[in-house]
């Protein structure tokens, strides 16, 4: 079964991308990958996602600041930030931004399906709501 | 967000406390010489009537004397000098080495759990690929299987102490609470204890019953004693006796944690509180606890130390300040 | 006393029920689930100051619904609970950030003693996080 969720992936690890992808596109979800802060910006310009998958540390633009910026393009797209350095500040930080949630790496792929599902579920649910 | 400030403290602290050994190096014969070559005159000067040889003479005994007194002064002096410049030193490798952990553990958890998410990440591919396609009846899936698993296994014990050593390095600013650390060890001990009386360990306690109140962070210093009788349960094993006591002693609440248990050789004593330096088994504990328990109580003003015996005994002391709180509060306007 | 107010969490329904009872009878705020699970969703709905947070549990633990809870609401004190003492976790709980580790069974005032001081320690935490001087 395949999951209508689009999910942008975003992370400077290109094998980390690519895996991650294959494991996501095993479970029947089809993902766009963007190397940088800048290019996940430039897809989501050109297209519509549901839930982005954010690392928080990129050389270039950092994961908060990219939070912040795709929030303005698509305010209800919903970000699940990925971090290898979790602090109860980070996640404040990070949460109040308007993320739906944050995993830690390296992270099981059955724990991002679920956060995914969960994150897709709420978005749907919002967009009823309207 | 308080990073810069420690970096600052231990960085400058080492700045100047290696200016003050350098500086204090050269006073001895500031302080001695100087004496030495006056006293030779005033003696000499002397008129004793003796002639000019035999003046010459006295005035050689006289300043051999002297120069033994003062060289035996000096000795003393270098001597002590040379302790307390031992001490400083290690207050500054121990202040670097501290605030080293600090930024390397930061930079480590990022470059570390990157290249650990891509190898769990692999790991999970693998698994996907040995149960959902033809490779399923190859004869060693099974074998492929089990390494693929034990490498996530693997990775998720290395993100475990990442995530340790965040712990450690991360700059929780105390909360202080005035708390009564007598209740507060009752209630750690009465935990323990249910660890300990199956394995026959005593678990005392001799408590100061008009112990001050202290201004402190509850949860930090459970966590502080909690893990040092953990390890005083670890060291006594079996059959044996762990005694926790408290006392007031000049604005201070000690809190010492003694146990009969195997002791701890005087050459690693002084690496104990070293991250990553585990006496324990490879696997058993990460070498952070007793780390973790130093920061803690220095980030509250307080500090920790240990005296062993080898065979023994050992016992961890902390001085932990009754009222540590920043000065900016109510109390001063 | 300040009221303020109290998530239990225990599946043991008996507990959870003469706690939630006698907390509103001091005039608190109180309510009580069964599983860690329905903790974590009643977060998204609701604030609470401080929570009781049975360690075993049958399907999501103590410990791993703590982890999620600091992720949630890392301003909520949380006070573990244990009927077995299991130090281990016990450390790992107040590592994470809990408040206290306390085993069951305790007498009802000294629970209450402890949840005044976690309520204490969220009040001073808030106060700290609103002076400007105070880090962003």
């Amino acid at each position: 079964m395949s999951s209508p969720a689009k999910l942008l992936l975003v992370d400077d690890e290109q094998r980390f991308r690519t895996t991650t992808s294959k494991l996501l596109a095993a479970r029947g979800f089809s993902t766009a990958t963007a190397g940088s802060g800048p290019e996940a910006l430039e897809q989501m310009k050109e297209n519509a996602f549901d839930v982005v998958i954010l690392d928080v540390r990129m050389p270039e633009m950092g994961g908060v600041a990219v939070l912040a910026e795709l929030k303005k393009l698509d305010p209800h797209v919903e970000v699940i930030i990925m971090t290898g350095y979790a602090s109860v500040d980070t996640a404040k930080e990070i949460m109040k931004l308007g993320a739906y949630d944050f995993m830690l790496k390296p992270c099981a792929i059955d724990d991002l399906v679920e956060k995914i599902e969960a994150a897709y579920d709420r978005k749907t649910a919002r967009k009823q709501l309207k | 967000m308080e990073r810069p400030d420690v970096e600052r403290t231990s960085g400058d602290h080492g700045g100047t406390k290696a200016g003050h050994v350098v500086g204090s190096n050269m006073s001895p014969w500031r302080d001695i010489c100087p004496y030495a070559p006056s006293a030779v005159l005033t003696a000499s000067a002397v008129p004793l009537g003796l002639t000019a040889g035999w003046g010459a003479a006295a005035a050689v005994a006289v300043m051999a004397a002297i120069s033994i007194v003062s060289i035996h002064r000096l000795m003393q002096r270098i001597h002590s000098l040379d302790q307390q410049r031992h001490l400083l030193e290690e207050q500054i490798v121990r202040a670097n080495k501290l605030s080293t952990v600090d930024e390397l553990s930061a930079g480590i958890a990022h470059e570390i759990n990157n290249p650990l998410a891509i190898m769990a990440q692999e790991a999970q591919w693998i698994h996907h690929l040995l149960t959902n396609t033809g490779l399923r009846d190859v004869k060693e899936a099974a074998e492929c299987e089990d390494s693929a698993a034990e490498i996530s296994l693997q990775v998720n014990r290395c993100k475990e102490i990442v995530h340790k050593l965040l712990s450690l390095a991360r700059q929780m600013e105390p909360v202080y609470q005035c708390i009564d650390v007598n209740g507060l060890i009752d209630n750690i001990t009465g935990l323990v204890e249910r660890e300990a009386v199956p394995r026959n360990i005593e678990i005392t306690k001799t408590l100061q019953p008009d112990l001050p109140l202290v201004y402190t962070d509850p949860p930090l210093l459970r966590q502080v004693i909690l893990n040092l009788l953990m390890n005083a349960c670890q060291a006594v094993d079996r059959d044996g006796a762990i005694c926790v006591a408290t006392l007031s002693e000049d604005g201070y609440a000690r809190i010492s944690v003694s146990d009969s248990g195997c002791g701890i050789p005087q050459d690693i004593l002084p690496k104990i509180f070293t991250p990553f330096f585990s006496t324990k088994p490879e696997g058993k504990g990460s070498g952070l606890g007793l780390a973790i328990c130093r920061g803690i109580i220095e980030r509250m003003g307080g500090h920790i130390s240990v005296s062993s015996m080898e065979g023994a005994s050992t016992v961890f002391t902390i001085h932990l300040p009754v009222d540590n709180r920043p000065q900016e509060l109510p109390s001063s306007h | 006393m300040d009221k303020f107010r109290v998530l239990i969490v225990d599946d043991e329904v008996d507990f959870v029920e003469t706690i939630v009872k006698r907390l509103r009878d001091k005039g608190l705020e109180a309510e009580g689930v069964h599983r860690g699970k329905d903790a974590i969703e009643l977060l998204d709905t609701r604030d609470f100051d401080v929570c009781i947070l049975d360690v075993r549990m049958p399907g999501m633990d103590g410990i791993e619904t703590l982890r999620e809870m600091k992720k949630k609401k890392p301003s909520m004190e949380v006070i573990m609970l244990t009927g077995h003492g299991s130090v281990e976790s016990g450390i790992q709980g107040l590592q994470l950030g809990a408040y206290n580790y306390v085993m069951k069974p305790i007498p009802f005032k000294d629970l209450l003693k402890e949840m005044t001081q976690a309520y204490e320690r969220k009040l001073i935490e808030e106060e700290r996080s609103l002076k400007p001087d105070g880090k962003a």
